[in-house]
């Protein structure tokens, strides 16, 4: 019974300062285990920018660039250049954002970046809010979810944004969900990321967060498996913006996803048939697409 | 368990056969005639169907049989000690191989030609073929262990015994029928002299329709034995089938082979009637009183009816010898334990298998002479205090089961002691998947069949490296240098417990740090 064919090297040291349980680590550690250490990240604000560690200490084995919160693809794009103007094409470029940072505030960036196709992978850790100020909603954020910002019974009612599809939307050369409880599928995601060298790559990471969903920080990965068996975080990959491919089809009602998470805890039974039904309806239209 | 099916997974056997030879002398013949306890209580049911272990287990002990793997038992060195066993029964030969296993030198009498208790004489060979047993007991002689049949074993032989060996161990068994006393009990034929006899070769001259007066595991392999040769067989019971002391895994091949069972009636007498007999039955009826776990029954009192019986046969249950019969409770010597009774004289005495085992069965006996071993061995080394609570540091479950290599300081003894539940386990890494191996008297499984049934196993409690703690570890803090165990860097540790939740088998544990 060989488990998994995950490459043995890290480039991630412990003591790092994440909270226990944090998914984001877990991601970054796969992460960088696909793409080795010729690879620099390009991070803007976010948990992991403090994560990593302040100079002259580092959590990474990796060069990393902090730039502002808004400016992640657009940093990326000009670390790019100056790489290539160097003549170093083997390079990994890879931005490494959170949901604030990619589906808010650097959405601009991105947009123009992956509209000129810039040769990078785009990577988001997606924790459904922004976690390193204290728990702000962002249009990551789920419905149904309590916030700091959606306290109370004013919790989040609105979709999240797909963020893959409006990637597609823009052709994008290739992008994919990934989630920290199928380290094999993310692996070879971010290995396939690197190898379509030449054009803008992203990729979405559910990564989840203890503190700020308020479950048990041993519940992390367990309750990131459940979003993809719920089929609420559904396993894809789309090339040019078309070509789709479905990685896993899940077998499980959302309620076991939700009821696990103190986020969730204020949802009655209607308002969870309600997500069940958002769900239904977003697994179908993207059956449609495959 | 878990660890025996974890190396049959990956193709140990003789790992995996050296591991149930510390606990099991017998697994070609408990492989087949076990009545497997443990596959009730197997993780596994929770999902779809329990493990088959016990023709996982009939695989490993004929992998020896067939000369295909040669394992080492474990052995102490010689400690100068000698113990008799009377009785070359399956409780006798574990208590000679066990205690061997712990360097005592061991001499088995047996008052029968050859040894092998019931598993000689008294289990069919349909379900026992003889060379099994008598490979298995080559392999307890080959460790040095001493039989000496035709033995006549007396009251003074006992006492020689006492003033030559350092300890006895008595394993006489229930070799003596139980009667009815009932008129015209002569006439029937007695079910363990007949077993014995075919098992020789002799096959009485028997005319049917056949009646078997019993419930037991005897009653039914007598019913099965002739219904096999081609005669009507009907069992008499006095209580209700689901009453009847036999395996459920032994009365369904029997009714599938056409053997019937008449519920509620007591036989009353059976007189001669030309060839053949006339057997009058009381109908009986249940009490609605449970007495020692069964259901009572008496008359119900209608008129007493007859049949006609070709030969009747009666297998009521069997007692022990009167020479064996061991001490009264309330002896201070006595050291009462769930699977044998030492008696502690000049020299200590140990009764053991169905002399004393509440439920007569192999396992039974064999966990007997386990304990017994330990018993004698505690003796001799720590004396007679409090043996009870010492042997509780060498349980396995929750039941009496004792591990002999946690009494040597095994690999197991450093082990959690924690019962792993079905609960305990994350099923997200089992999807559903049916028995592969389905269980057949004529056929042991087949290598490819017997490993993946193994695979099926959840290993509960036990690391077979599947890695999932080291992989999600979010601070790359469970480390495994080159060739080394993994193990948790505290320094970095966080405590998340993510690879608690993470390992599928509930082998790894989140305590808090005391204050
Ligand atoms: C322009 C700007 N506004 C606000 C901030 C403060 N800030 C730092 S990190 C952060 C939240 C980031 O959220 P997200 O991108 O989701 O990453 P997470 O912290 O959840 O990992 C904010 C608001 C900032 N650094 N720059
Ligand atoms: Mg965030």
């Amino acid at each position: 019974m060989k488990p998994f064919d995950i490459p043995q090297n890290d480039y991630m040291y412990s003591g790092h300062v994440g909270c226990p349980g944090c998914g984001a680590a877990i991601a970054m550690k796969f992460a960088l285990k696909a793409l080795g250490e010729k690879t620099i990240i390009v991070m803007p604000a976010c948990c992991w920018g403090v994560m990593s560690g302040s100079h002259p200490q580092t959590a990474l084995k990796v060069p990393i660039l902090h730039t502002a919160f808004a400016s992640g693809a657009a940093a990326a794009s000009g670390l790019r250049a100056a790489l290539d103007m160097r003549g170093d094409t083997e390079t990994t470029v890879m931005t490494w954002a959170g949901d604030g940072g990619t589906f808010d505030i650097g959405f601009q960036a991105l947009s123009g970046a992956v509209e000129r196709n810039e040769d990078f992978i785009y990577a988001c850790y997606d924790n459904e809010a922004y976690m390193n100020t204290g728990v702000q909603r962002s249009s990551a954020t789920p419905a149904g979810a309590r916030t700091t910002t959606t306290p109370g019974k004013d919790w989040k009612r609105t979709r999240k944004k797909n963020i893959v599809e409006a990637l597609a939307a823009h052709r994008i050369t290739y992008a994919a969900t990934a989630s920290i409880a199928f380290p094999e599928d993310m692996i070879l995601k971010f290995k396939k990321a690197k190898s379509l060298k030449g054009g803008s790559r992203f990729i979405h990471i559910f990564a989840s967060c203890p503190t700020g969903w308020r479950m048990p920080s041993e519940m992390s990965v367990k309750i990131a498996r459940l979003a993809v068996r719920t089929n609420l975080f559904p396993l894809y990959e789309v090339e040019e913006g078309v070509r789709y491919t479905l990685n896993y089809t899940g077998d499980r009602p959302v309620k076991d996803y939700l009821k696990l998470q103190g986020r969730f805890a204020h949802l009655t039974d209607q308002d969870m048939d309600a997500i069940q039904k958002m769900v239904d309806e977003d697994w179908k239209q993207l059956q449609k697409k495959i | 368990m878990a660890r025996i099916e974890r190396l049959i997974g990956r193709g140990l056997y003789q790992q995996a056969l050296e591991c149930l030879l510390v606990e099991n002398p017998f697994p070609a013949v408990c492989g087949r005639v076990c009545y497997h306890p443990c596959e009730n209580s197997c993780n596994r049911a929770g999902l779809d169907c329990a493990v088959a272990i016990n023709g996982i287990e009939r695989f490993l002990g004929d992998e020896a049989l067939h000369g295909r793997i040669q394992p080492t038992v474990f052995r102490f060195p010689p400690r100068g000690k000698k113990i008799a066993v009377v009785g070359a029964g399956p409780a006798g030969l574990s208590a000679a191989y066990f205690l061997s296993l712990l360097g005592y030198g061991c001499d088995v009498f047996e008052s029968r030609p050859e040894p092998g208790g019931v598993l000689r004489w008294g289990i069919p060979s349909y379900r026992l073929p003889e060379d099994v047993p008598a490979w298995e007991i080559r392999r307890i002689q080959s460790m040095g262990v001493q039989i000496h049949c035709n033995a006549s074993v007396s009251a003074d032989f006992l006492e020689d015994l006492c003033r030559s060996y350092s300890g006895v161990f008595i394993g006489a068994g229930h070799g003596k029928s139980l009667t009815m006393n009932i008129p015209g009990e002569p006439f029937a034929l007695d079910g363990l002299d007949f077993l014995a006899g075919v098992k020789q070769g002799e096959l009485p001259d028997v005319k049917g329709p056949v009646w078997v007066i019993g419930g037991g595991n005897t009653a039914v392999d007598v019913a099965r034995t002739l219904a096999r040769s081609g005669l009507g067989v009907t069992i008499a019971y006095r209580r209700t089938r689901s009453d009847m002391p036999a395996f459920e895994q032994e009365i369904e091949p029997a009714m599938a082979e056409g053997v019937r069972i008449m519920e509620l009636v007591s036989p009353v007498r059976i007189e001669k009637q030309g060839g053949s007999y006339r057997l009058v039955l009381q109908k009986m009826k249940s009490t609605g009183e449970k007495v020692r776990g069964r259901m009572g029954a008496i008359p119900d009192g209608t008129d007493v009816f007859s049949i006609t019986a070709g030969q009747v046969f009666t297998a009521i249950g069997a007692g022990p010898a009167d020479l064996w019969i061991p001490p009264l409770p309330g002896d201070a010597r006595q050291i009462p334990l769930s699977h044998c009774t030492a008696v502690v004289h000049e020299i200590p005495l140990v009764y053991g298998g169905d002399l004393t085992n509440s439920r007569k069965s192999i396992p039974d006996a064999v966990a007997s002479g386990k304990q017994a071993a330990m018993v004698l061995d505690l003796l001799f080394t720590e004396g007679k205090h409090d043996i009870p609570e010492k042997l509780k540091a060498f349980h396995v479950g929750a039941g009496p089961s004792l591990s002999m290599e946690m009494y040597i300081g095994g690999e197991r003894k450093e082990r959690s002691r924690r019962v792993v539940s079905y609960g305990d386990i994350n099923t997200d890494y089992f999807p559903p998947r049916p028995r592969v191996l389905k269980s057949s008297e004529e056929n042991t499984a087949g290598e490819d069949v017997a490993v993946d049934e193994a695979r099926r196993c959840f290993n509960c409690g036990i690391c077979n490296d599947c890695d999932n703690c080291r992989v999600f570890c979010p601070e790359v803090a469970v480390v495994k240098e080159d060739g080394s165990a993994r193990r948790i860097d505290m320094d970095y540790c966080k405590g998340c417990g993510i690879c608690v939740v993470e390992c599928p088998r509930c082998a790894m544990d989140l305590e808090e740090e005391p204050v």
